[in-house]
């Protein structure tokens, strides 16, 4: 295929990253987005494709992904290639920060939080894709401030992990009341958390642009989330 | 004149850093700086104080006591006994400390996993946590391997970027709280790696014909990566000397294999929503790797995730005739083992999937008289005898 | 007015440098604080020099009977302690077994090179304090001098071996952020040594960008690939870890787009160039400016190659930052022709 885009003749070519349905001005107000974070500029110099970072991502060995890709593709501005990891491959990044031994100081890892970010952001249907069958952990963590609560082993949630997810489910209540530590006996949370610094988490999330950010990947969530959070605020005499 | 092989292996027993590493600036100073212009207040680390060396010579302070637990989610939820026997060490060996109920995840999760926050949100609760520690008196000691690591991040990130700084102090006004930045951040792991030699002065277990490997976690000494310890005795000062300063002053012999920097596979979304990658990576790339080459008693980590993939990833790979079959435990549990703690009622290995019976067995301990121990107590709560278990019951 | 210059340093530079000015009649000392001249490839056991293959122990004779046949006053084991005054008198104190001594000089030729970078520094994992068979390019050298490749944990020849470039240059994370200009040459060459002297080894270099320019091109790089099949993988490696009884290397195989992980037999770390602690004592000691590497900054590039911030005092070689044999040759002579010109006729021209 050779067929040039007028913009630019390196750009990968539309036809083959695919999304030729969404316009340009689209891709190139994303990857704008991405390039006016904060984080950017101490996540990104230049890319000599040594590899480094290929070599140590543990993603790169299971999945076509490749970190050195995702950089360069950051570095050459290929706004239709950028848009296609977007979609594709920015979820199969497994965040361990192997790729931090990059010889120029790149972070691959850091560009892929970003690029995530903004996927959220925008709702992209990668980003909803990726977080379906996830608003429960979401929900978990934004309005109990623990995550991964002893409630969550299940035996049907985790039948992979072993018989003693079922051990632990059914003698749930028992089993955290034998523990030692006084903030450990909770089971729907992971300890037992101050309403107070819970109503100062809620705060930091709208503060933020947290809790909108949701409303973009899943309105449902996004919605108990906010009702929550306003009515415990509320409660406790709080305006936001 | 011919180099003999010798004089070659020789010339290559020590390293020596020197002085012209320019990565040896020390970061403290930015932090002081910023407190003398006012952007926070820098939470000293509380006397006494053990100092450590990190990669690149820097000089790290860790407390030895008036420190605040930054609980971990999924210790605290999936592997209680991980964080149970961290309190318990530090209790035995007499240093008080604050378990707050006024603390928050790091939420991570929502950063890492599911990139459902941003950098204000991250460090507007890293801040939170700091602060509320401030106000205790107590100082941060950090549980989990990820929240360590990303705490690190967001220091970098507020020391480098005013408006960042800026965006969390209106946040911070809002909630009453203060602008606080610890002057260490700590992970527990390397307070068990500065009291190693105390921990082994009240072993009471023989931990000799013990085999362990180790894995690091990702987060810790990958990000920021200055910032970690290091120490000329392990490793010879080239690979990361936690966790395994703890497994040689305790006795146990310490194997190599060829996957050390790999990470374990957690991937965070992974392991909850593409579950096939993080048991896939976790077996074929550590604990198979482990078996193989080093054939070890138990695993040993410092980090939840790492724990949580290594121990859970085992069962359903065993059902595809896979070479696992290992217990994974941090290094807290394995420590307290040592000094004497009880299986169930402090480490709390029922809620682990590896069978750990046999390790138990080579330490010496009678794990079915421990279990009916265990279910003697359970009978007490169940009775309505006592509310809960507490620090008298366990010993 | 003292007439005489002094050189710092007897390696490649140095000897090129005082042989120069001894050539042209110029009265010259040649200050080494080692207990022979040659410098680094003689104290390093260099082999065959790049790219003519030529011993190193013969071409570095050869200059060294070049300084002491033009009359070269030559002081072993001694070195520079202080330095008073300004150009055109300068009194360098050296020091040496037989006590102190005050040199009285017109102009001083800078010579003290580098020494290679210590791949314990290295951000990536390589082991070379870990692994006895993870070597770097000097300690190959040696060997390939001693006709005598083995592996060191085995004693017995490699069937496997690899290069590694860029170990401590072109990194952003370690501060040397040059390109150290040599190693793809050098490891070039060594790679042939050992094709030539243990012919049942492959080789392999693993690299980012091969770098040799000129004729070193078709000088090393083509013979290197078409009569000594040598392998080049493009994309460096991260890893060195022990398997079994071999070494495990990890790295991506960027023609290919996948990690890749294999075992060898030796590791050999191309390490760069970092100034010397003799580069460093004289820029503190004679108050010439450095570059932020620490190698001698040069006061007017490109064209002038050898003048430093301070009048009167001159540099050449790899005290300046990378060279090869070429640039320690051509800078020598530079330096010497431009401190004589300087005490012959003042004042400088500026270029």
């Amino acid at each position: 295929m050779t067929v040039t885009d007028e913009r630019s003749a390196f750009y990968k070519n539309t036809k083959v990253a695919g999304f030729d349905d969404v316009p340009f001005e689209e891709k190139e107000r994303l990857f704008g987005l991405v390039k006016a974070d904060m984080r950017f500029p101490d996540y990104l110099y230049g890319c000599y494709e040594c590899g480094i970072c290929v070599a140590a991502c543990p993603s790169a060995r299971f999945y076509d992904f490749s970190p050195r890709r995702i950089a360069q593709a950051a570095a050459r501005e290929d706004i239709e290639l950028i848009y296609q990891q977007m979609q594709e491959d920015v979820w199969e990044c497994s965040q361990c920060f192997s790729c931090v031994r990059c010889p120029r100081g790149n972070n691959p890892g850091g560009i892929i939080t970003i690029l995530r970010e903004v996927a959220v952001n925008n709702g992209l249907a990668s980003a909803r894709e990726a977080l379906e069958g996830y608003s429960r952990i979401i929900y978990k963590i934004m309005s109990t401030g623990t995550q991964v609560s002893p409630d969550m082993l299940q035996p049907d949630a985790f039948p992979d992990w072993g018989p003693e997810v079922k051990d632990v489910s059914d003698n749930l209540d028992m089993w955290r009341r034998a523990l030692p530590p006084e903030t450990l006996h909770t089971t729907s949370t992971g300890w037992d958390v101050d309403e107070k610094t819970l109503l100062e988490l809620y705060l930091i999330w709208f503060h933020t642009g947290a809790l909108d950010m949701i409303s973009e990947v899943d309105e449902g969530l996004h919605m108990i989330l906010q009702e929550v959070m306003e009515e415990r605020l509320e409660d406790a005499g709080i305006e936001v | 004149m011919p180099i003999p092989v010798d004089a070659l292996l020789k010339k290559k027993e020590h390293f020596d850093r020197g002085e012209h590493d320019p990565r040896s600036e020390d970061f403290h100073h930015e932090l002081f700086k910023l407190e003398e212009q006012g952007e926070w207040i820098v939470h000293r680390a509380p006397d006494p104080i053990v100092p450590v060396e990190t990669k690149y010579g820097v000089i790290k302070k860790i407390p030895k006591a008036h420190l605040w637990h930054h609980k971990s989610c999924g210790q605290c939820g999936h592997i209680p006994g991980y964080s149970t026997s961290i309190f318990w060490v530090m209790r035995k060996l007499g240093y008080d400390y604050n378990d707050p109920r006024d603390q928050t995840s790091c939420t991570a999760w929502n950063y890492y996993a599911s990139a459902t926050s941003n950098a204000a949100a991250q460090a507007a609760v890293a801040m939170r946590n700091f602060a509320a520690a401030y106000e205790t008196g107590y100082f941060p000691l950090i549980h989990c391997g990820t929240s360590y690591g990303h705490y690190k991040e967001v220091r970098e990130e507020l020391m480098h970027h005013p408006e960042l700084r800026a965006q969390v102090r209106e946040i911070m006004g809002k909630l009453g709280k203060q602008m606080v930045m610890p002057e260490e951040i700590v992970h527990y792991s390397e307070w068990f790696y500065a009291m190693r030699h105390e921990i082994a002065a009240q072993q009471v277990r023989d931990f000799s014909g013990i085999a362990a490997t180790v894995h690091p976690a990702c987060h810790y000494y990958k990000l920021v990566e200055g910032d970690a310890i290091y120490d000329p005795d392990v490793y010879g000062g080239q690979r990361t000397a936690i966790v395994t300063g703890v497994a040689e002053a305790l006795g146990a012999e310490v194997r190599n294999y060829s996957t050390w920097f790999d990470c374990c596979g957690f991937g965070f979304r992974h392991i909850l929503v593409q579950r096939d990658f993080t048991r896939s990576f976790a077996t074929l790339r550590k604990i198979e790797r482990m078996k193989e080459e080093a054939d070890p008693d138990v695993v040993l980590t410092h980090d939840t995730g790492c724990v949580t993939t290594l121990d859970k990833s085992q069962f359903a790979a065993m059902a595809h005739g896979r070479n696992v079959g290992v217990p994974v435990m941090s290094e807290a549990q394995f420590a307290a083992l040592a000094m004497g703690a009880h299986p169930y009622k402090v480490c709390q290995l029922h809620w682990h999937s590896a069978d750990y019976r046999p390790l138990l067995e080579k330490m010496g301990i009678d794990w079915e008289a421990a279990w009916a121990e265990f279910q003697q107590d359970l009978k007490r709560l169940e009775s309505g005898e006592k509310q809960y278990l507490t620090w008298e019951d366990v010993g | 007015m003292p007439e005489t210059i002094a050189v710092i340093g007897g390696g490649p530079a140095g000897l090129e440098a005082a042989r120069s000015v001894a050539d042209l009649g110029g009265p010259v000392v040649l200050i080494e604080k080692e207990s022979f001249l040659g410098g680094t490839p003689i104290r390093e056991n260099y082999a065959a020099l790049t790219p003519n293959m030529e011993s190193a122990e013969v071409a570095m004779g050869r200059l060294v009977d070049g300084v002491n046949a033009a009359g070269v006053e030559v002081l072993l084991e001694h070195e520079v302690t202080a330095c008073e005054g300004e150009a055109p008198d300068f009194r360098l104190t050296v020091k040496g077994a037989s006590g102190e001594r005050v040199i009285e000089c017109g102009g001083i030729i800078v010579a003290t090179g580098f020494e290679h970078f210590d791949p314990g520094r290295e951000t990536q994992m390589y082991g070379y304090y870990e692994h006895p068979d993870v070597l770097a390019l000097q300690d190959l050298e040696a060997m390939l001098k001693d006709h005598n490749v083995v592996r060191p944990s085995t004693g017995l020849p490699p069937e496997r071996i690899c290069f590694v470039q860029c170990v401590g240059s072109r990194d952003r994370q370690i501060g040397n952020e040059y390109c150290s200009k040599v190693c793809c040459g050098v490891a070039s060459k060594e790679a042939i040594e050992v094709r030539q002297q243990v012919p049942g080894c492959q080789v392999f270099i693993f690299y980012i960008d091969m770098r040799m320019y000129g004729y070193w091109e078709n000088q090393i790089y083509w013979p290197a690939q078409e009569e000594h099949h040598v392998q080049y993988v493009k994309g460096i490696i991260t890893e060195v870890l022990k398997k079994g009884d071999k070494l495990l290397v990890r790295g991506e195989d960027t023609t290919m787009g996948r990690p890749m992980e294999v075992t060898m037999d030796m590791v050999i770390l191309s390490v760069g160039m970092e100034p010397s602690a003799g580069t460093r004592a004289m820029s503190r000691i004679l108050g010439i400016e450095p570059n932020k590497y620490g190698f001698i900054e040069v006061s007017n590039p490109p064209l002038d190659t050898v003048s430093t911030s301070r009048r009167g005092i001159w540099a050449c070689g790899a005290s300046l930052g990378p060279a090869d044999l070429e640039d320690c040759a051509s800078s020598g002579g530079a330096a010497a022709m431009k401190a004589l010109a300087f005490l012959r006729r003042k004042p400088v021209p500026v270029n």
